[in-house]
């Protein structure tokens, strides 16, 4: 073995060592200062991406703005009396001069113009103008309001209890920041009105803000609580240094590297640090096993090289796997999800070699007398060694009942596989509480919707979609559409052509439809030219009168709810035939959120598959035995099996952050087979009580046992170790505010539990079952 | 003593400087006042009567454009007072017949009315708001018609050249804001013909979104004539090309044709097909 040259090498001069490690963390720490942050989720997917480039020209064509923060105004009581009121207008007013706020693009009802019809004038008015102070004055705007569909479920609620505000925000400003800034200005004592601000922009650029505040939080104290347990563990300072120092030196190498390569740090790399701090507790096998040595009584330079050459292989092998496992993760479409996966591996990359240089340096520099305490306090946990004597009796000798048990759960792991449910909603990664989800689930009860998709139709040549059958055909598109109570408004050319209709006729309800001849429709148009700021207009017909835009308002933030969008359109244009109709294309945020979330599945899938094939060609070639790879390779499977199983049998969504896991849970959980594997195999050829032969000619069952309990209580103590130290790293994120961190906190935790438990029973038991074929 | 006469000396200074600073600052509204003046009458007032063909190209981001071609008739009540307005589109084709008629008053809102051939109405428009567009282009009706003078509180704020125009600048800001969405505008109103060559329209936050600029002018009956000019709108990058032709002043047009009923038969002396 190589990598134990380079130990001996390095324990020849450890203050050097130390110091050129020391020296390249401050370079890359250097780089930290550099940070840039990318929450947008459309930055999900690549810029030569179709899907992003359409969404970007459909944006364009229609001067739609691409973030629009939505201020809400509820009043149970009813917005129609003067203190609401005069809300709507001074704070219309007051956003504009916000930096970063779209000044003339800011809409309200007293920034749009209401076209009604008067005592048979067209009167052209914005919706509310002067505020009105008596009981009649107040009723008769409710009414005006209210009696114009073109607002009901945009800018006020169709009971009158909710208004909103539509604040559209430079590209290049920062949602929270903007939402913090309407915060300061809204009114100090609103008695019965209540301010909610919603929008993509808001949930991302907090979701951005939060991010760092919780892993800035999080990553210390999870280290913090590796720490105490390590301290539980090992009573010894020296060995948390050496664990925190290689943990946190892997962390400024990666993450320096990334923020030095130019690359701006995503919801998934900021999650790396507590990653890398719990690969870096593969380092508590080499204390484990250090420890042991000393015990026995051997000196130090002597403990720290036995010590790397019985677990020097399998901590090599185990790293390599985690590093395949995440860089497995370069193969998907997701552009932060590549990053990440290559982040994390490069850590792991770092946290090996520091195990075999930096940290057998550290311990050498170690006075003896601080060591010798390592090895009395290890005395003291003898009793830890008897609880662990008895799990390996019982796992070898309950071998049908255990392997029964497993059989039992897999098949139940797999009915839970089947109901798993692909779907991502970006509000959800708010907790239900939060300020951001009570916004949007309070908005989408009283408006259309927060999220926005488009259905963009484009007809056959020029001035077609002024055609009535064009409009027609879009007009039932778009009933068939309200018919989904998660699509809570639709909105169209053919509403603002109806709207004409109506109050041209002076509010005939029979004119309530689009216009017969296509003559009409022309001059409807032109009038809504005249009354209409142009940009309405052309948010939905372009100037060629061929492509329309049919905005679709989503209550809900599921990539499912324009699925249904896109499902319905293609079911109504398939029984709608219409020469007219050439084509229609999905776009929107909405839509947006659909592909990479469908992305992320099929990327995540096929990276999985990668990431076993490539873990079980590695086992094998640690092994050096098919047969054996298999065996290592069955508790990961078995492990994530399950963990899945749970995540259908619960109904949790499969979302990014549970996508992701499946990747990473990889090249973790085989750890601790690895190290099972490589430990029963060097004690059953080594052990000196063997009772004839040489190695694996030896057969005897009784042999065989006593390995498999020896590996069940002494490597298997570091697997445990390393389990719980893991785990409660990522259980600390539990506390997190952001439900993606609670599911990583949860489910790697679970991971680590679960696969130390799986590898220490289920593979004394495999090996006794097929122990007749492993050993020759 | 020295001391005790410096002191009145200083306040004398003080008065004197301070009145002229005072004098100066109302000289400039004045004259920019009167720059503004002259140049509503320049530009939306000469002669009596004006008959005029106009073409409009509207282009938006992605290039696509509408045409529209009207005819308007105007009459002056008073000099700088009141107008009517007798507006026809000829294009296109889906809007043929299309009219307007307004009858511009000072102090109060316009009367207005339109004429829809398609279902043959003639609808009257209750509105007191200006700043909508005109025919869907990036002018609003205001800047087809005129903004009343005491609106906007007039700075003369220099002198400059545009090209080989010698212009006076003036800044008009809103006496109401808040009712508005511009903040102030700019003007360069060229010293001869009175007309205005450039507009600059800034936002509330005052970031310049529209700017207006006259392309061409000619010299029609003795009356300098602007004939084609450009309203850009910077933010939604979209802008209106304006064209007259056929130009005449004094042509004998009467306040008789300025009705409603005569909406649906446009006078056909005036308006050609």
């Amino acid at each position: 073995m190589k990598l134990e040259r380079l130990t001996q090498i390095v324990m020849g001069h450890p203050k050097l060592v130390i110091g050129i490690v020391v020296a390249i963390s401050i370079f890359f720490m250097a780089q930290f200062p550099k940070i840039t942050i990318d929450t947008d989720p459309k930055h999900m997917l690549p810029a030569t991406s179709p899907v992003r480039q359409y969404n970007d020209k459909i944006e364009k064509d229609f001067v739609l703005h691409p973030d629009v923060i939505v201020l809400g105004i509820v009043n149970t009581d009813g917005i129609f009396n003067p203190q609401t009121l005069k809300y709507i207008k001074d704070l219309t007013d007051a956003v504009r001069q916000i930096p970063g706020v779209i000044v003339r693009d800011v809409d309200s009802l007293t920034s749009v113009e209401n076209v009604f019809s008067k005592e048979g004038e067209l009167v052209v008015k914005p919706a509310l103008a002067d505020i009105p102070q008596t009981e009649e004055g107040l009723s008769a705007l409710r009414k005006t309001i209210l009696d114009n569909s073109l607002f009901v479920g945009r800018f006020i609620s169709s009971d009158g209890k909710a208004v909103a505000i539509f604040i559209p925000i430079e590209p290049t400003a920062n949602g929270k920041e903007i939402a913090d800034n309407i915060r300061a200005i809204l009114p100090k004592n609103p008695g019965q009105n209540h301010f909610y601000l919603a929008g993509d922009p808001v949930a991302r650029d907090t979701f951005g803000t939060e991010m760092f505040r919780q892993m800035g939080f999080f990553s210390p104290i999870a280290g913090l609580v590796m720490c105490i347990a390590l301290m539980c563990m090992f009573r010894n300072v020296v060995v948390i240094i050496a664990y925190m120092s290689a943990a946190m030196i892997g962390i400024i190498w990666s993450m320096g590297g990334l923020i030095g390569l130019g690359f701006p740090v995503h919801i998934m790399s900021s999650m790396s640090p507590v990653f890398l701090m719990a690969i870096a507790t593969d380092a508590v096998h080499i204390f484990n096993e250090f420890a042991f040595r000393l015990r026995e009584g051997q000196d130090k330079r002597k403990a720290i090289l036995e010590t790397m050459k019985v677990v020097g292989s399998p901590v090599f092998y185990s790293d390599i796997t985690t590093a395949v496992g995440f860089a497995a993760l370069a193969t998907v479409t997701i552009v932060p999800v590549k990053i990440f996966g290559l982040v994390v591996a490069f850590g792991t990359l770092v946290v090996l070699l520091l195990s075999f240089t930096f940290i057998p340096a550290l311990l050498m520099l170690v006075p003896e007398k601080h060591i010798l305490k390592l090895a009395s306090a290890q005395g003291k946990e003898e009793k830890f060694y008897p609880l662990l004597l008895r799990l390996g009796r019982f796992c070898v000798e309950k071998t049908k009942p255990i392997l029964l048990v497993g059989i039992m759960l897999f098949i139940v792991a797999m009915a839970g596989l089947s109901r798993i449910h692909v779907n991502n909603n970006m509000v959800h990664w708010f907790k239900f509480n939060s300020e951001v989800r009570t916004a949007d689930r309070v908005m989408n009860k009283y408006l259309g919707g927060t999220s926005t998709g488009y259905l963009v139709v484009q007809a056959q040549k020029d001035s077609d979609a002024g055609d009535p059958a064009f409009l027609r055909q879009i007009e039932g598109l778009q009933r068939e559409l309200e018919k989904d109570p998660l699509i809570g408004k639709t909105f169209s050319l053919v509403d603002y052509i109806k709207r004409v209709n109506l109050v041209m006729h002076d509010n005939a309800p029979l004119f309530n439809r689009i216009p017969d001849s296509k003559q009409e429709v022309g001059q409807y148009l032109f009038l809504l030219q005249s009354a209409a700021k142009p940009r309405h207009l052309d948010n939905v017909v372009d100037f060629s009168l061929r492509t329309a835009n049919i905005i679709v308002q989503l209550k809900i933030w599921d990539a499912d709810a324009m699925k249904s969008v896109i499902g319905r359109a293609n079911s109504f244009f398939a029984s709608h035939p219409l020469p007219e109709v050439t084509n229609f294309k999905p776009a929107g945020i909405a839509y947006f959120n659909m592909v990479w979330n469908h992305e992320v599945l099929w990327g995540m899938v096929s990276s999985f598959l990668w990431g076993l094939v490539l873990v079980l060609i590695l086992l094998v070639f640690v092994t050096r035995s098919f047969l054996w790879g298999i065996l290592s390779f069955l508790p990961l499977l078995f492990t994530i099996a399950l963990i899945y199983g749970v995540v259908g049998l619960i109904g949790k969504d499969f979302d990014m952050p549970v996508a992701v896991l499946s990747t990473l849970s990889l090249g973790m959980a085989i750890d601790f087979a690895i190290h099972f594997v490589g430990r029963f195999q060097q004690r059953y050829k080594e052990d000196p009580r063997k009772p004839g032969g040489d190695g694996w000619a030896s057969n005897s069952p009784s042999h065989l046992k006593e390995a498999l309990i020896w590996t069940v209580a002494r490597p298997g103590k570091g697997i445990f170790l390393n389990a719980i130290l893991f785990a409660l790293g990522f259980a600390v994120m539990v506390f997190a505010a952001l439900t993606p961190y609670i599911t990583v906190g949860v489910f790697m935790a679970a991971i680590m539990v679960l696969s130390s438990v799986m590898s220490v029973i289920y593979l004394p038991a495999l090996i006794q079952l097929w122990h007749r074929k492993l050993i020759k | 003593m020295k001391k005790m006469l410096s002191v009145p000396v200083i306040l004398f200074l003080l008065f004197v400087s301070g009145s002229l600073i005072k004098n100066t600052y109302a000289q400039d509204t004045q004259s920019g006042k009167t720059a503004m003046n002259e140049m509503l009458l320049a530009y939306y007032y000469p002669q009596t009567d004006a008959k005029s063909e106009i073409s409009m190209r509207i282009v938006n981001r992605q290039g696509q454009v509408r045409e529209r071609r009207l005819t308007m008739l105007r009459l002056n009540e008073t000099p700088g007072g009141g107008q009517f307005y007798y507006i026809y589109f000829h294009e296109p084709a889906d809007v043929k017949g299309m009219s307007f008629l307004v009858l511009k008053h000072l102090g109060r809102d316009d009367d207005r009315w339109l004429y829809l051939p398609a279902i043959d109405l003639v609808k009257r428009i209750a509105t007191s708001n200006r700043r909508t567009s005109f025919a869907g282009s990036d002018f609003t009706y205001e800047d087809v018609s005129g903004r009343a003078l005491d609106e906007d509180e007039h700075v003369l704020t220099g002198d400059e050249n545009l090209g080989a125009y010698s212009c006076l600048v003036v800044k008009s800001t809103p006496k109401r804001p808040g009712e508005i969405e511009f903040s102030y505008m700019k003007f360069w109103i060229d010293k001869t013909t009175h007309l205005s060559l450039k507009v600059e329209h800034y936002d509330l936050k005052g970031k310049l979104y529209k700017v207006y600029e006259t392309q061409e002018i000619q010299t029609i009956q003795g009356t300098p004539t602007i004939t084609k000019a450009v309203m850009k709108d910077l933010e939604n990058e979209r802008y209106t090309e304006i064209t007259m032709k056929n130009v005449s002043y004094g042509a004998g047009i009467t306040s008789d044709i300025f009705q409603e009923r005569l909406l649906r038969r446009p006078p056909r002396q005036w308006i050609g097909e």
